[in-house]
């Protein structure tokens, strides 16, 4: 047997190349690295089974596939985030045994990152961490029950508290992970039972987005798509880390920068999108407004606005300039935001000379107080340079959950019915109790008297629904139930209150795959008083999904519910069978059913998705053109991913070998808007507001959703600007019958039609014939208006900056204060310059003097606990850790990889690891927050049920986070807060 | 005639893990074993960061085969290095032997009491019947017989990490350093082994 | 026998012994694989395709399944389908 031997010359030059490589090694430890430490131990505790000598692991399927059994691939798509990726899962006898990429799929040709690929898990029997049957807490431990008995226990509860307190007695905490046809049937579901307190992730996650963007132009989306930022010259990212949140959208960033695109990347921490940009901005977390009007100074002093642009599309935007240019010179800037003139006017020379251009945002800008400001001040820049409503150029906002789309646009909002109709408008109602078809009156009379028209309390807020007086709360009784349907609770802020808001709780149920941190946190406090429900994934349902870019697609149900699992829509139906609304959840009256019964697991009825999405959603939706998605059309553009351009998401032509529809035109996922009903075929619109486009080919403009004119300023377009081929040429309101008769273009109406629409508008007339002959002549049914610069009806009309409650500069808090309290905001107190105040007075910025941030991981995703439970994902990242600057870690005596203590203005200390890193500045310190299962330092194991816990636990860092809420919305202030860090 | 290779382009690794997680997922690789990794250097340091993929580089002249004791290693005609389990005695000299650390073994306790031998297979198995269930069991997924590529290759979120046939995934990176207009000294013998000293001619035959 | 001798006997046996290590020249650094010992294994394009899948070759024709993955491999570059 022979050593090998090599040549002299490579012997050498591999000791060069080992030299060089050791040399850049020592000079620091990567994330992993650092963290593996522990890694063994953990996990030859969890799955030690999985460690034989030999190394032989569990083959899922008896057979590998092709050689016997019965094989079907089922086309579905990743249930993490909005980016949409589609995986072909392979299901053998019923066994989940394979995932293959789709390589046809527009949106991530084949790719996926480690969530993604390891979604099979999820179809794992065997190690399996979800929950898998009812579960009860009984003195103290959680005790296994049957369906049956959980469903009499809950509902029996639930209808003693109606009595005594009112429906408003309860909160439904819905999920942003629910499939559209879900969402919907989840709030209609809360709505049935009588009470608007009812939300979702979206409410700590785009909720200012929505409200912000809506204002500024119509719909609060994402104006174009990932894909459309291979047509951009410059990509601004300013609040997104996007290369851990949005993995797969790199690869359109990536591709679009090799091929000229500048990146730009503004952001607190040098993220991994930060380490891919051409230039990084460091400034100070919380200080965004400063930056973009620091950006927007000098846009105007050098006169790089578009200035035909803004004269036509946009109102109000010479206030914002005479502000910007007073308010926010160079100086003020780099005082408010710590970095050079030079700096921000490299950033405002690159947006400038590379047009069109989009901004790009996550949670960096949504989770402040001043949020809606500060995302309006997007939409501001991004007018100003004339990108909105161009392929290539606007505002991309990455919306987090793989449905958040969705559940924001049709789902369980606590201040709009599907399709964002508000529940103050009686009209809403009406509408909806049409589609539904239920008896309006019924279901007035569901609710407490007053309480219809009143927006309920929000996700971020309810523990202080439980644990505020009662005379300060805007409803009749305190909240003494919850259901966190599909959510976690640790990312929610102020976790030590929300164990003492569980302490009071009459009722908690939790309806998850996963037991939550809900709990570990319920049964650390409690002896009774929850139920845990085993609910189904989204692999084990069929179903729509809306990715980011509003594209709608349909997943195929991959296996049967595992365990005991069932449906959240079962589990829905047969809640209201006991609750008393069996037949209104399924619109059943006079003769008439929307939605029919399906059989489900094991015989069982449950509601139909398409059903839904055909008579609830297509029949509803007008608003935002969720119209013309039909399940068939949905599932044609699913089998036939092929035909449509990566560019432009269109499909240039393509007939469905499985039903003969004709795919050319249609662009992929039908982006809403798709006005009009499925047999107008609208197309879809890939990109908002883009009146290059006809109506009828994606095109349209701004919504006209503020009125005629404002102050004696025309709010419509100006004369010549309008879609394509628009038979008017200048602006126009919304259409409703009025106007339509008024152009003569009623009679283009069928007589069916003209029957419907009579005295409706192009938001409810069911028949969808005002928006059909409406887009017949290029028009849009929302109008043709101008953007506003100025949103006169928010409490900052121009965004400002104001500093976060919890900030590390009295000074600048004396300059740019907090909102005033509120005394009623979505039904509670809400305080912003008192806690601003007290913390400047007590000297928090003294005791906590570095700024705690926190923000995503890759490898896991929101609150964590399902992906916590997956060994392939678990095993990459096993702790908790802070981010924190060398220097401030050397001058707290800190090393690296040791537990510290970091403790918060709010009392709560958190026990994690440190990582010495140069990422953070010396003044600010970073916590992810997708961990739980320890609580200060404690591990709630224990707390958990049998077999049903995460395989990695941490502090969850919103144990710690602050008080601080934005002025709109009652967005948490996540993003910045005060800690100080110490030795454990 | 077909080269299996693996190229993980630097300039579009963003580290998401998920050629770590598409293996384990695919082969059911048992915790503690990792047979591809990410590696980061310069972690935070502004400007420098830099992730790249690493898992068995399927040498032409691997040293693991070349140190093996019971010469438990072979090469199939498509260049991917593979082991039998059976013959495998755990000794651990290929990991020493591996300047890329590929080959892992299961730890159990403080002491890394080793077991047999494993690494990355180019996703086609081992030395057991074509897609059986013994090969599934031992090697993981056989996807080369398949007609597929291995599943991390495949399933890169930012296509970072080529795989595949070396003539076109080379072509594939061509592309790209076309394009960029730049990055083709990042690879290559000159890179590697550097260039002769004194502006003496490298040996005949070796590529620049 | 004399000391020298002894010493003689002694070093002609030292460099029998030494010749006995395996010292090669370092001209002659050719590496020979040892033989592998293990199980016989299939190539894999010796299989049939699978039912199910989209990849087809002819089985037992190296060429067609070399093709086959050749054109695979082309999924992995995003340009073929963006068309630039």
């Amino acid at each position: 047997m022979l050593l090998t031997r090599k040549s002299a010359s490579t012997a050498a030059a591999q000791s060069r190349l080992a030299r060089g490589l050791s040399g850049v090694l020592a000079k620091t430890i990567d994330r992993r690295a650092f963290l593996k430490r522990s890694g063994v131990t953990l996990g030859a505790g969890a799955v030690a089974t999985q460690l034989p000598f030999n190394m032989i692991g569990k083959a899922e399927a008896a057979d590998a596939p092709g050689e016997s059994g019965k094989i079907e691939v089922k086309r579905t798509v990743c249930t993490h985030c909005s980016v949409g990726c589609a995986i072909d899962a392979v299901v053998q006898n019923g066994v989940w045994v394979r995932q293959e990429p789709v390589f046809d799929s527009p949106l991530n040709l084949g790719a996926h990152c480690a969530k993604g690929a390891s979604v099979r898990e999820h179809g794992m029997t065997h190690d399996s961490y979800r929950l898998k049957y009812p579960v009860k807490l009984e003195g103290g431990k959680w005790k296994r029950i049957t369906w049956d008995q959980a469903y009499e226990e809950i509902s029996q509860k639930l209808l003693a508290i109606r009595k005594e307190s009112g429906p408003d007695a309860l909160f439904v905490v819905g999920s942003s992970k629910h499939n559209n046809e879900q969402s919907q049937l989840l709030c209609k579901w809360a709505r049935l039972w009588g009470t608007n307190n009812t939300d979702h992730q979206a409410r700590i996650c785009h909720s200012t987005t929505v409200a912000g963007v809506a204002q500024t132009w119509g719909y609060g989306a994402m104006t174009n798509s990932y894909n459309d930022e291979q047509n951009s010259k410059c990509l601004l990212f300013l609040g997104s880390n996007a290369a851990e949140a949005h993995p797969v959208s790199m690869l359109h960033t990536l591709h679009a920068k090799e091929h000229g695109c500048k990146v730009i990347v503004a952001d607190p921490r040098y993220t991994r999108t930060a380490a891919k940009a051409d230039m990084y901005v460091r400034f100070r977390s919380g200080s965004d407004v400063a930056l973009i009007f620091g950006v927007l100074y000098h846009v105007f002093k050098n006169g790089w606005e578009d200035k035909e642009y803004i004269h036509q599309r946009v109102y109000g935007m010479d206030k914002v300039k005479e502000e910007v240019m007073a308010k926010w010179t160079p100086d003020k800037v780099t005082e408010v935001i710590g970095v050079p003139e030079a700096e921000v006017l490299a950033v405002a020379k690159t947006l400038a000379e590379n047009r069109p251009n989009f901004i790009i945002w996550a949670m960096g800008q949504t989770q402040h107080n001043n949020a809606n400001g500060i995302v309006r001040a997007s939409n501001i820049l991004m007018l100003a340079l004339g990108n909105v409503g161009r392929s290539g150029g606007g505002c991309n906002i990455y919306r987090g959950h793989d449905n958040v789309q969705g559940a924001t646009d049709i789902g369980p909002n606590p201040d709009t019915l599907p399709g964002y109709y508000p529940v103050f408008v009686p009209g809403s109602w009406a509408h909806w109790a049409r589609v539904w078809n239920i008896d309006l009156k019924w279901l007035q009379e569901r609710y407490a008297p007053g309480m219809m028209a009143k927006p309920g309390m929000t996700v971020s807020r309810w523990i202080d629904g439980v644990l505020e007086k009662n005379d300060a709360i805007d409803q009749g009784p305190n909240l003494r139930a919850i259901f966190y349907w599909g959510h976690a609770p640790n990312s929610q802020t102020r976790g030590l209150e929300m164990l003492e808001a569980m302490k009071k709780l009459d009722l908690m149920v939790v309806i998850d795959p996963y037991p939550s941190a809900s709990a570990a946190m319920f049964a650390k406090v409690r002896q009774d008083g929850a139920y845990l429900l085993p609910a189904a994934t989204q692999f084990e349902t069929e179903g729509s999904v809306t990715a980011s870019n509003r594209s709608l697609q349909w997943r195929e149900r991959v296996i049967e519910p595992l365990f005991e699992s069932r449906t959240d829509h079962m589990i829905m139906y047969q809640l209201a069978q006991k609750l008393g609304f069996a037949d209104q959840l399924l619109g059943k009256k006079d003769g008439k059913q929307n939605i029919r019964l399906v059989k489900g697991k094991g015989g069982m009825d449950e509601p139909s998705m398409e059903d839904t999405l055909r008579n609830d959603i297509n029949r509803g939706c007008w608003t935002i053109g969720y119209t013309g998605q039909s399940p068939e059309r949905l599932q044609a553009h699913m089998r036939n991913m092929h035909v449509f351009d990566v560019k432009t998401l269109r499909a240039r032509g393509g007939k469905d070998a499985k039903t003969g529809y004709d795919l050319t035109g249609d662009y992929y996922g039908l982006p809403w808007p798709c006005y009009g009903s499925a047999a107008i075929k609208h197309p879809g619109t890939p990109n908002l507001y883009d009146t290059s486009k006809h109506v009828m080919d994606g095109g349209h403009t701004f919504r006209a959703l503020f009125g005629v004119e404002k102050d004696g300023v025309n709010l419509l377009a100006e004369d010549g600007v309008c879609s394509k081929g628009s038979d008017i040429t200048t602006g126009y309101p919304q259409f409703d019958h009025v106007f339509l008769k008024k152009l003569g273009w009623w009679d283009e109406l069928t007589d069916e039609e003209k029957k419907e629409a009579e005295g409706k508008l192009w938001t409810n007339d069911l028949s969808g014939g005002i928006q059909r002959v409406v887009m017949k002549h290029g028009c849009s049914p929302f109008g043709n208006a101008k953007a506003r610069a100025v949103v006169w009806n928010f409490p900052d009309g121009i965004p400002q900056h104001r500093e976060p409650l919890y900030s590390p500069r009295p000074d600048l808090v004396a300059q740019y204060p907090a909102n005033d309290d509120v005394k009623v905001l979505w039904r509670l107190p809400t305080l912003f310059k008192s806690v601003q105040q007290k913390a400047v007075a007590d000297k928090d910025y003294e005791k906590f003097p570095l700024i705690l941030t926190s923000g995503r991981l890759v490898e896991y995703e929101g609150g964590g606990e399902e992906t916590r439970s997956n060994p392939w994902l678990a095993e990459l990242m096993q702790d908790n850790f802070i981010e924190i600057n060398p220097k401030a870690a050397a001058d707290r005596g800190l090393r690296d990889g040791e537990y510290v203590w970091v403790s918060t203005p709010s009392g709560a200390k958190l026990k994690v690891k440190a990582l010495v890193t140069e990422r953070v500045a010396a003044d600010t310190c970073f916590i992810p927050f997708h961990f739980s299962g320890w609580w200060q330092g404690e591990d709630m194991l224990p707390y958990y049920p049998d077999g049903a816990h995460p395989i990695v636990r941490g502090e969850a860092v919103n144990t710690a986070t602050t008080y601080g809420y934005d002025r709109v919305t009652m967005m948490q202030e996540t993003k910045t807060t005060l800690c100080q860090v110490a030795k454990a | 005639m077909a080269r299996m290779k693996f190229l993980c382009d630097a300039e579009r690794c963003i580290e998401c893990n998920g050629c770590v997680t598409a293996c384990k997922n695919e082969n059911e690789v048992p915790w503690g074993v990792n047979r591809r990794r990410v590696v980061t250097i310069n972690d935070g340091v502004i400007g420098a960061e830099k992730s790249i993929s690493v898992a068995c580089m399927h040498c032409s002249d691997a040293p693991c085969m070349a140190v093996c004791p019971v010469d438990c290693f072979y090469r199939t005609e498509d260049g991917v290095v593979l082991h039998d389990k059976d013959l495998c005695i755990g000794c651990g000299y290929c990991f020493y032997a591996c300047p890329f650390g590929a080959p892992q073994f299961p730890q159990a306790g403080a002491f890394g009491l080793r077991g047999k031998m494993d690494k990355c297979t180019f996703c086609s198995g081992g030395p057991e019947p074509d897609r059986s269930e013994a090969e599934f069991k031992k090697y993981g997924r056989n996807r080369l017989s398949e007609g597929k590529l291995p599943a991390c290759a495949e399933m890169c979120s930012t296509k970072a990490l080529l795989g595949g046939d070396g003539d076109v995934i080379a072509d594939i990176y061509r592309q790209r350093v076309t394009v960029r207009g730049k990055g083709s000294e990042v690879w290559g013998w000159g890179t590697a082994y550097g260039k002769p000293a004194g502006g003496a001619q490298p040996a005949a035959g070796s590529k620049s | 026998m004399s000391a020298r001798t002894v010493v003689a006997v002694l070093a002609a046996l030292g460099l029998a012994a030494l010749a006995g290590c395996g010292e090669r020249p370092q001209a002659e650094a050719t590496y020979k694989q040892g033989k592998y010992q293990g199980k016989p294994d299939t190539r894999p394009w010796d299989n049939a395709p699978l039912a199910y899948g989209n990849d087809k070759w002819t089985q037992g024709n190296k060429t067609t399944w070399e093709d086959e993955l050749k054109g695979r491999t082309l999924n992995q570059n995003e340009n073929t389908r963006i068309g630039q």
